[in-house]
């Protein structure tokens, strides 16, 4: 009954985005309100379509209805609720209605939201948005259909994949990622509206501005998250290995960004048409070819499921997604060759413009690198690995001339700067960083690339800070008020300039802390029988037993436990342990952590001996990790903050009046 | 000239950067823990996903890494630990490909696009059409005391 | 002249199509083994029987090392029958060899009586390294040797009798199939 309801909606939306999309096409050439409007409750309808078949796969896991094959694939009796809830998105078919859930909110808030301006545009936004969706209900509907039944019903279900079950986290993690996947589809469908309608002024940059940095946001923290949750859960000690899946991510994260940055210029200068319709098409089909690469299984991967039919449904999208894009850009060429240019050789613009030529250089090291071993094979038959090694030496040296760009760029003027106004800006942050760097080598940090980016951020970090106290003491002055009150309303009015700031330092935060936690992280491995000690860093690590037992949450699983007291900066017992998972064959690791701000103790259990109690543990010492999620909170808090409405009057929306009636009557002469 | 001297000085410290980060990864010759270390980073474990043998807690990356130092104890130099492992799994066993142009692809990139900005960006600061305006002494000495003006 | 612009979809769009669909039907987990047309490595074993049994007791036939674990499910499971039945109908002219990967004995001894034993020999490799040796990166593979030790196929993933017929091809005199 329920998988049947579930089945029925998703059809139900495939059948309304398909209607949807027609609609608004003809609306477009047409004109006509009542067609729009139609069209748009044709979206909203897709949307509910969307949650019913969310809720229906919700409560066949909660009920462990096994006769739906996802649910006996994915659940089992002994699945707690919180898992099964969360297990919606956990595997192929069920993320994909995930996907859809998010991607017509997203295009139901948007076309509700400007209902009656950019009339336009509008039309072809819709369109293009409920093309996308359409794709995906088609994909539920064909070859991943998330409702499709088994036949003789198990029993008893596999369970949900081990890795899941370990950590809360998981509940966040990919709604946080898919909430920014989803979203960037809604500048690309501004980007596709303005090349139909040849509306390429900067209207379209204006409007689409927060609906890029919304999603943008929560990519960025979906992206961390991911991060944070590789660390403390797979228990290798480290929080990016350049998987194929985590650079899917990464992919469209740096389109995006550099699109935010190169449509501020476009914006404020005009130009750059081509350029910024280029990252917006780039953005959007980025996001479904990191899709297909994880889903496809054409890329070995951790999160890779095996080949199935979506596979080419995907490719097919992501051809059709960037070759009709880019014939329609093509074709608008002669209209995108006009605009103004940015001015002066040394300026904001050029510094904007170089950050996207860096941010454009990564992606293509990243997606090169990740798609070279397909290349070599397809050409070959060769195998041949491209890992963190090679994405290291790359990517570093770009990202830290993308950390120097971040300090000099808003510290230029738009417009031409002349080399007087650079030296006097430059020449104390630059004084600052070479006595941080001096002190720090001092104090005996030796390891170039710490001291480096301890160096480069001081000199960045003081060129932002200089330029809000400048800014606040200019203010406080003229006003007479007190610094706090200045600085605080200067930026919540200015507050893209000021959240850029806070962005720009957070991102600061992160840098430092990872170029420290890789440069100065110790680890060792021990072999430790009961009441035998090791040091590592500061600390004095005793093994005191090893316990044998299920999991008292869920008595399917074994977990065997190094139970460990630990002395030194941070002091006190930890359980690391390996967990057997009946559905799984490699035992799963549980990491113990132990947080403080200046560093993490990492204890993982490598493997145990039983008759003896003797433990091999892989220890580490890792300085200044717990900075890199609270510098990824602050960017998603900063983002907010330059996201968040200015209060500058109300609103008032503005009605074009209405054609004048055919007959008028003049009364008198 | 003065126009892209900017530029050009930009272009160097961020050149030097990136030559700097490069030299700093490149693992040198260090003592045998070190190396041992280093070489784990290098090798993929064989039944993981994209791991090295050093992070991994597999029992085969536990075996490649006692491997890896009977080795280098026994006198190996790093290429000959590469090519022992290499021998029994192909190419795919280094994390990192060997062809020098899959290094140097990804900064050639960079640079030829930073380039080609550059180029753009000084192609459009030439006047367009007519012969540029010769200032006179005595204006040109004007136009630097007004100038010199609005600069303090 | 203006026109030639337009190549540039064709050319973004076709090689990414072909690079993309070149993945499918391959497993990307798969290696070209090094070891092909190359001498087999050596070795000397204890089996679950306890019995010793090295490499050089099998020259001069061709022989089947398959790397199996009870935990390879259900690959391994699948793959069973049709290696016992190789060994039933072939065991004459080629010797089937088992070889444990990452594996307790026990756990093993469990797999064969409850999927049946065709009575060749399952070796103990311990620490692995034996796996090292001849490459494997997780079970089942199995390599294909042939009567003067030379390695001439591999497999990669569980045999079907198809491809046990396949690969057996490469190392049986083409008289005896």
């Amino acid at each position: 009954m329920i998988p049947s309801i579930g089945h029925a909606a998703v059809l139900i939306g495939l059948g309304l985005t398909v209607y949807a999309a027609v609609a608004y096409v003809l609306a477009a050439r047409d004109g006509d309100p009542r067609l729009n409007v139609s069209a748009r409750r044709a979206v909203i309808g897709s949307f509910v379509a969307a949650a019913i078949g969310c809720a229906a796969m919700i409560v066949s896991l909660l009920t462990h209805d096994f006769s739906v094959r996802y649910v006996a694939e994915n659940n089992a009796t002994t699945t707690p609720p919180f898992i099964g809830v969360i297990s919606l998105w956990a595997a192929l078919e069920g993320s994909i209605l995930f996907w859809a859930l998010l991607a017509t909110g997203w295009a139901s808030l948007l076309l509700h939201r400007y209902r009656d301006r950019y009339r336009p545009l509008m039309p072809w936004v819709g369109a293009t948005l409920a093309t996308v969706n359409a794709f995906f209900f088609a994909v539920m509907t064909w070859p991943g259909n998330p409702f499709a039944l088994t036949a003789p019903m198990a029993a008893e279900g596999n369970g949900p994949n081990a890795l899941l079950q370990n950590h809360p986290f998981m509940a966040l993690h990919p709604p946080l990622l898919y909430l920014g996947y989803t979203g960037l589809a809604v500048p690309f469908a501004f980007g596709i509206a303005a090349l139909v309608t040849r509306r390429l002024d900067e209207e379209w940059l204006r409007v689409v501005r927060r609906w890029t940095l919304i999603p943008w946001t929560f990519l960025t923290l979906g992206i961390v998250a991911g991060a944070w949750w590789s660390y403390e859960v797979l228990g290798w000690g480290g929080y990016w290995a350049w998987d194929p899946v985590e650079n899917a991510a990464l992919l469209p994260w740096l389109t995006a960004t550099a699109f935010i940055h190169s449509a501020m210029v476009a914006e404020r200068r005009g130009g750059l048409r081509i350029w910024t319709s280029a990252m917006v098409i780039a953005t959007f089909v980025l996001t479904l070819v990191g899709t297909f690469l994880t889903r496809s299984g054409v890329v070995a991967s951790v999160h890779s499921f095996t080949q199935s039919a979506i596979g080419p449904w995907f490719l097919a999208a992501i051809l059709l997604a960037l070759g009709g894009s880019l014939t329609l850009l093509v074709w608008r060429l002669p209209d995108l060759a006009g605009g103004d240019r940015p001015s002066g050789t040394v300026s904001r613009e050029s510094a904007f413009l170089l950050n996207n030529v860096l941010f454009l250089g990564l992606t293509f090291a990243v997606l090169f690198g990740t798609l070279l071993p397909l290349l070599v094979a397809a050409t070959s038959g060769d195998t041949i690995s491209v890992g963190a090694p090679w994405f290291n030496t790359v990517t570093v040296p770009i990202f830290i001339a993308l950390l120097f760009l971040m300090g000099i760029g808003p510290a230029l003027p738009w417009g031409t700067a002349s080399w007087s106004t650079a030296r006097e800006r430059f020449t104390v942050p630059l004084g600052l960083g070479v006595a941080v760097t001096a002190s720090a080598l001092a104090i005996g940090l030796r390891e170039p690339t710490s001291l480096g980016t301890l160096g480069l951020a001081t000199v960045v970090g003081s060129i932002m800070v200089e330029e809000i106290v400048r800014g606040a003491r200019a203010r406080a002055r003229s006003r007479n008020e007190g610094p706090a009150t200045a600085t605080w309303r200067l930026a919540t009015r200015n507050r893209r300039r000021y959240g850029g700031y806070a962005v720009h330092l957070s991102v600061l935060v992160m840098a430092v802390a990872v170029a420290v936690s890789s440069g100065l992280a110790t680890d060792r491995t021990v072999t430790l029988a009961p009441g035998e000690t090791a040091t590592i860093g500061g600390y004095e690590i005793t093994h005191d037993r090893l316990v044998v037992e299920p999991l008292s949450s869920d008595a399917r699983v074994i977990e065997t436990r190094a139970e460990v007291t630990y002395a030194g900066p941070q002091s006190g017992s930890l359980g690391t342990a390996l967990r057997d998972y009946p559905n799984s064959q490699a035992a799963i690791a549980t990491p113990a952590v132990r947080t403080s701000l200046a560093e993490d103790l990492y204890v993982t259990l490598l493997a145990s001996d039983q008759a003896t109690g003797t433990v091999t543990l892989h220890l580490f010492v890792n300085p200044l990790v717990v900075w890199i999620w609270i510098g990824g909170a602050m960017v998603g808090i900063g983002a907010g903050f330059a996201i968040w409405p200015e209060r500058r009057g109300r609103r008032v929306t503005v009605e074009r009046p209405q054609r004048a009636p055919a007959a008028v009557t003049i009364e008198g002469a | 000239m003065r126009t892209w001297l900017p530029a050009l000085a930009v272009g160097c410290v961020l050149a030097l950067i990136a030559l700097g980060s490069v030299l700093v990864l490149q693992p040198g010759s260090e003592p045998t823990a070190a190396r041992t270390d280093a070489l784990a980073r290098e090798l993929r474990c064989p039944d993981c996903q994209g791991l090295s043998v050093a992070d991994s807690p597999t029992a085969s990356a536990q075996e490649i890494r006692r491997q890896i130092d009977e080795l280098v104890t026994g006198g190996a130099t790093d290429d000959e630990v590469r090519a022992h492992f290499v021998a029994r799994y192909g190419e795919w066993i280094l994390l990192a490909p060997t062809a020098p142009l899959v290094w140097v692809i990804p900064f050639a990139v960079v640079v030829a696009g930073a380039g080609a900005l550059g180029a753009w960006l000084v192609s459009r600061r030439r006047p367009l059409h007519g012969s540029p305006v010769r200032p006179s002494p005595e204006e040109r000495r004007r136009l630097r005391e007004e100038a010199d003006v609005l600069d303090a | 002249m203006r026109h030639l612009r337009w190549l540039l979809v064709p050319l973004v769009v076709i090689p990414l199509g072909w690079l993309l669909v070149s993945g499918f039907g391959r497993d990307p987990r798969e290696i070209r083994s090094p070891l092909a047309g190359r001498t087999a490595p050596e070795w000397t074993l204890t089996s679950l029987d306890g019995e010793t049994l090295s490499s050089g007791d099998l020259a001069g036939r061709p022989y089947v090392v398959n790397f199996w674990a009870s935990w390879c499910i259900p690959a391994c499971v699948d793959e069973h029958p049709v290696l016992s039945d190789a060994h039933r109908q072939l065991g004459e002219e080629v010797t089937i060899v088992g070889m444990l990967y990452n594996d307790r004995p026990a756990d093993a001894e469990a797999f064969l009586t409850r999927y049946g034993d065709a009575g060749y020999s399952h070796l103990i490799d311990p620490d692995g390294r034996l796996a090292i040796e001849f490459g494997v990166t997780g079970p089942p593979e199995t390599f294909f040797v042939d009567a003067d030790g030379i390695v001439r196929d591999k497999q990669f993933g569980p045999l079907t009798p198809t491809l046990m017929a396949e690969r057996l091809a490469t190392i049986l005199p083409s008289a005896a199939r």
